[in-house]
This record gives structure tokens, sequence and C-alpha cells, in this order.
């Protein structure tokens, strides 16, 4: 694998992501939206767990996921409509290169949205002197970052899986909805099925696989709202909010991101074989 | 030292008594007696070994200092007595020590009539337990990081007023009492638990709760096979769930604020209780009459709290959103639910605003904010300027 191929790759990567539409159409969605939630809590504290960061977790949940998904899948699918695929196959280009250098320039570009989003948030709170506690933005910013780099991870199998940028839609809008929206639905009526005693470890399992929902509870976790998820996950709970919890945490992230590039690459890789 | 006299101390320099005994420092057998302004240590733990001991009428102890390994104050069939201004600790001198060795801070069995006022409890077992006892006056008390900050046990006509409690796993725990005040008190961050919660009312009846502030709580009022009792003007803010009724029937809940919880109210098995006039600002309100009430009637809605009370174990969909989509599904049938039929659309008690020296602490942080904000807000600018005009 070269470095220098890859950073090339990722070079025009970027370029493309900002010349696309979709960046900039999410990057004013997100503004306005945590903009707006803002205002509607302008009287209140932003700090620990309430009902304002309650429903500030709610906005990322459902938006950052699904813009990851979108411009992730898009971007793969691209490559083989339009054929440029094809073309850097015959180029002496590493398909982990490719891989990588894809991935590092989209997340650049989601990044950059996030940075600018937050960045407007946090200015428009301080300048309007609310009282946005500096710890619960940077731990915001940082879960945020976190989500939208695990949801990459899906967006680049969905575009290798999907075989044009149609299929990757439908595919990205399913993922996004089992992942956030029916996600309890699911377990809830999945689990019912098992003996009781299976269902918390069962549970417990489940949530290490669904990124949106584990990052979901080390946020409401590290807000100190632990113990809102009852005696059940008592020791979990301690456990995680100390410094071992955000070790665990990046460790499942650095899993997660291995595990799906490792996917990825060899999909593209068998691809490659039969061209 | 045993009192079986008459007397009054009264510290005029700094006096310290030091106890190695595990029998109390001062044993007080004698009515009227007075002891004002001694520092008090008890080094001995074990059962029932205490700093103070009374088991006399109309006692009086003023601004007594106390640590020790036991409990603070003990109250035996003492009635009409007073204690004012006491500071009462742990003694962390002899290393770290759990729940269960702890003892209390002020601790009353069979002791009615007492005025306790202004007296500051820290890190004990319960900062002050009364345990059938009754006409108690509970006042002006700060209680911080115990186990229940105010005990009640069987203590009919008592009043709670004013007293503030903060990081402890409950501000106050009422049980089995009949006619009750509890007022204007105020606790708040209890919240590490598990069980935490602001005030819990468990078999209590014909009680006003009014005008309490609680805020950042796991639970705010925890209200529980409890009767007739009336909550109003209670200003319930930024707690994880701010009221939860079970099995509790025929309570009048009004006038109470609830701003900026997680969830604002849960119930179950609760269903006769009367609610109306609360604000809740997380419902949707409409006011066609400008009579300042809402015509659009809040409810609670039981979904989660019923499916955890079935499966404890997914109480780890606290507020996932999918459990929202999952719940407004379930929106039809309102049969059996708790319900605000007039929503006020004000805040019925004005909130306490920061006070100044919260502001004073928050405004370098604000510049931090505003500084990492703007170099968020750089990088993002400048990635897409430099990525659109670079060239190949």
């Amino acid at each position: 694998m070269m470095l220098s191929d890859m950073l090339l790759v990722a070079k025009k990567e970027i370029r493309i992501g900002f010349r696309n539409p979709w960046a900039y159409s999410f990057l004013i969605l997100f503004t306005v939206f945590s903009l707006s939630l803002l205002l509607i809590n302008a009287r209140y504290e932003v700090s620990g767990y309430s009902g304002v960061t309650g429903s500030m977790l709610s906005l990322i949940l459902y938006l950052l996921p699904l813009m990851s998904l979108f411009l992730g899948s898009f971007s793969l699918t691209a490559e083989k409509e339009e054929g440029s695929w094809n073309l850097l196959s015959t180029y002496p280009l590493g398909t982990s290169s490719f891989i990588l250098g894809k991935y590092i320039g989209l997340s650049v570009v989601l990044l950059t949205i996030l940075f600018f989003g937050y960045g407007v948030m946090g200015l428009a709170s301080g300048m309007a002197g609310q009282n946005f506690e500096i710890n619960t933005y940077l731990l915001f910013l940082f879960f945020s970052c976190g989500l939208v780099l695990l949801f990459l991870t899906l967006a680049l199998w969905i575009g290798s899986l999907a075989k044009n940028r149609w299929q990757a839609l439908t595919v990205s809008v399913m993922v996004w909805f089992f992942t956030v929206i029916a996600w309890p639905t699911l377990l809830i009526a999945g689990l019912g099925l098992f003996p009781y005693l299976w269902i918390k470890p069962l549970l417990t399992l489940f949530t290490l696989l669904n990124p949106a929902e584990f990052v979901r509870l080390f946020v409401v976790i590290k807000l100190g709202g632990g113990s809102v998820l009852g005696p059940e996950y008592y020791q979990w709970v301690n456990w995680i909010q100390g410094s071992s919890g955000s070790l665990l945490f990046l460790l499942l992230f650095f899993f997660w991101l291995l595990f799906s590039l490792t996917c990825v690459c060899w999909i593209w890789e068998r691809r490659r074989a039969r061209v | 030292m045993h009192i079986d006299k008459r007397l009054v101390i009264e510290a005029l320099e700094q006096v310290v008594l030091v106890n190695d005994h595990p029998a109390p420092a001062i044993f007080i057998q004698a009515d009227g007696v007075v002891i004002q302004g001694i520092r008090i240590i008890q080094k001995q733990g074990g059962d029932e070994s205490t700093a103070v001991s009374v088991q006399a009428d109309g006692v009086m102890l003023k601004e007594l200092e106390i640590r020790t390994h036991g409990y603070g104050i003990q109250l035996r069939d003492a009635h009409g007595g007073a204690l004012e201004g006491n500071y009462i600790a742990w003694d962390r001198s002899q290393g770290p020590s759990t729940l269960g060795e702890k003892g209390n801070g002020i601790d009353l069995y069979k002791s009615s009539n007492n005025l306790i006022e202004q007296n500051v409890i820290v890190n004990m077992r319960d900062g002050i337990y009364l345990d059938n006892s009754k006409d108690l006056m509970i006042a002006d008390n700060r209680i911080f990081g115990s186990r229940y900050g105010i005990h009640c046990m069987y203590v009919d006509g008592t009043e709670i007023v004013g007293n503030i409690g903060e990081n402890n796993i409950t501000g106050a725990m009422i049980m089995g009492v009949r006619d009750v005040i509890v007022s204007s008190n105020s606790f708040a961050e209890q919240r590490s638990n598990v069980n935490s919660q602001g005030i819990l009312l468990y078999d209590v009846r014909d009680s006003l709760v009014e005008k309490n502030v609680l805020e950042g709580n796991r639970v705010g009022i925890y209200l529980e096979r409890s009767r007739q009792n009336e909550l109003s003007y209670n200003s319930i803010s930024r707690n994880f769930v701010g009221m939860q009724f079970v099995s509790a029937e025929d309570n009048l809940i009004h006038y109470n604020d609830f701003v900026g919880n997680v969830i604002e109210a849960e119930a179950t098995k609760s269903e006769s209780n009367q609610l109306h006039q609360n604000f809740w600002d997380m419902a949707a309100l409409l006011d066609l009459n400008d009579d300042g009430v809402s015509e659009l009637s809040y409810a609670i809605n039981p979904f989660y709290r019923n499916l955890i009370t079935r499966i404890p174990a997914f109480q780890l969909f606290f507020q996932s959103p999918g459990i929202h989509f999952l719940s407004t599904m379930a929106e039809q049938d309102r049969q059996g639910w708790t319900i605000d039929p007039s929503p006020g659309m004000k805040l019925n008690m004005p909130r306490m605003d920061l006070d100044a020296d919260a502001d004073n602490n928050s405004l370098p942080e604000g510049t931090f904010l505003i500084i990492v904000a703007s170099m968020l807000l750089l990088v993002s600018g400048l990635t897409i300027i430099y990525s659109r005009g670079s060239k190949e």
C-alpha cells in the first residue's frame, strides 16, 4: 500500500466532496437545525443530561447517520457508475490505498460539515451569553465525530455492495431506519421470543453491533445520566463513567473501523480480480 | 460526660471534647439542659455509638460541632427540645467507610414536638432520621453527601420546611406518614445512584407538598401507594424523570412547573389522580380563549414505563429515538392514562435565575467556548475554500 497513492485518492475525494451540492445541503440542514434547537432552549443551561441535551442527542442521532450513509455510499457507487474505478483498476494502485483514501477523504468532508455546524452553534450560544457548558459541547462534538466515522464504514459497505446510486439510496435509508428508528421495536419483538435470562446479555451484544445505539448510551452515561438505565446496568455504568469506559469506547471504535474497512477492501479486491 | 442535673453549658472559647470510648461523649438525662458551642469528636464507631445522646425533655443543643464515627445526635423519648445550628460530619480521619458503617446525623425515636433548625449535616448515613415521632418542625437544615437527607418513618403532623439537600442518594424519604407538610425545600443533584430521587413519598396520606425546587435529580418527585395528597407549585426542572407515580391514587397535582426534564412524568396504575394547570414545557399547547389554560390536554404516555416494568433490561432504551417512535404509535388508546386536561400556558412559579457567582464562573468558560467554536469554524471554512480553490 502506497501512502502517496492513498493521499492522492483522499485529496481527490475532498475536492469532489465539496463540489457536491449534497454536502452543502447537509451542512445547511445540520447548522440550521442545531441553531433552532438552541433557540428553543435559549432560556436553559446546556449541561449534564437534561431535556435540552436529550433533544440535541436525538437530533444528532437522526441526522448524522443519514448524512454519512448518503454521502459515503454515493461516492463509492459513483466510482462504479462513472467508470472511473474501471480505469483506476488498470493502474498500479492498491485496492487498500483506494479504499482508505476514499475513507479519509470522505471523513474530512463529513467532519468539516460537523465542525461548521458546531462552530456556528458554539459561537451563537457564546455570543448570546447562553450557559453552554464547554465539557458538554466538546463531548457532543467528539461523539458526533465518532458517530459519523462509524456510519461512514457502514456507508462504504453499502457503496461496495450496491450496483448504482438508486440501490445505494434505498439500502442507506433502510439501514438508517433499522439502526436508528426501528431498533427498539425489532429488539423488543425479537428478544421476546427468548427466555427471560437471555434478554439482557443478548441486548448488550446487539447494542455493541449498532453504532447509533452504543454511541448514544456512551453520551448519556458520560453526561451523568447513567442512573436512568436502572439497577440492571449499575456496574456497567460505573465502569464506563471512569476512564476505562473511554478506553473501551476507543477500542470498540477502532475494532469497528478495522473490521469494516478490511471487509470492504476484500469485496473490492474480489471484484477487481474479476474485471 | 453524663448530665443528670438541669445545667446550662456554654463554651465561651474553643472547647473540644474528645471521646475515645463507645459510650456517648455527652449523655443527657435531665430535663431542660442547654449545651452550646462545644466541639465534639466521637472516635469510636459501632452499633449505637453516638456523640450526643438525649433521653430527657426540653433539651436544647445549639451550635455544636460534631465529628463522629458513629451517630451524631440521638434523641430517645425526648420531647419538646430544640437542635439549632449544629454542624455534624462523618469523621474521615480514620480512612474511608461504607454507608453501612455510618450512623445518622440526627436520629429521633419516639421523640415528639422537637424543633430541628439550621443544622448542617455532611456525609452521614441519613442526615435527619425521624422515627415514630409526632409534630416535629424540621426547618432550614442543609444536608450533603448522605444516603437520605431527611428520612421520615411514621411521623404524623410534621413540617419539613426550607431545607436544602444536595448530592444525597435521596433528598427526602417520607414513608408511612399523615398530615405532613413538605414545603419550600430544595433538593438538587440527587442522581448518581440508580435509586436516587429528590423527594420520595411512600404510603403518604393527606399531606401537602408545595413550593419545593427539585433540580437535576434522577427522579424529581416519586409517589408510590400514596393517597389524597396535594402537590402544588413545585418547580421540577432538569431531572431525568420529573415526576413518577406508581399505584398512587386520588392525589391532586396542580400548578407545578415541569421544565427541561428528559422525561416529564411517568405513571403506572395511577388512574384517579387529578392533574390540572401544571406547566409542561414539552407539551403542545393551545389557548383559544385567552384564559392562560391550554385547551389541548397533556397525556403521560405509559408505554416505556410499562415495558421496563415487565422487562427491566429494556431500560437501555431510555429516550432512544426508536422508543419515542414506538410510543407515539400507541397514542390512540388513551384509556387509563394519566392526563392533565388543562395544562398551564405559563410558568406557575417564577424561575430563580442562576445566582450571581455562577454567572461569574461561566464568563471565562463562555469565552473559551467562543474560542473553540471559532477555531472549528475557521478549520472548516479553510478546508472548504482550500479544496474548492485547488486545481488538480
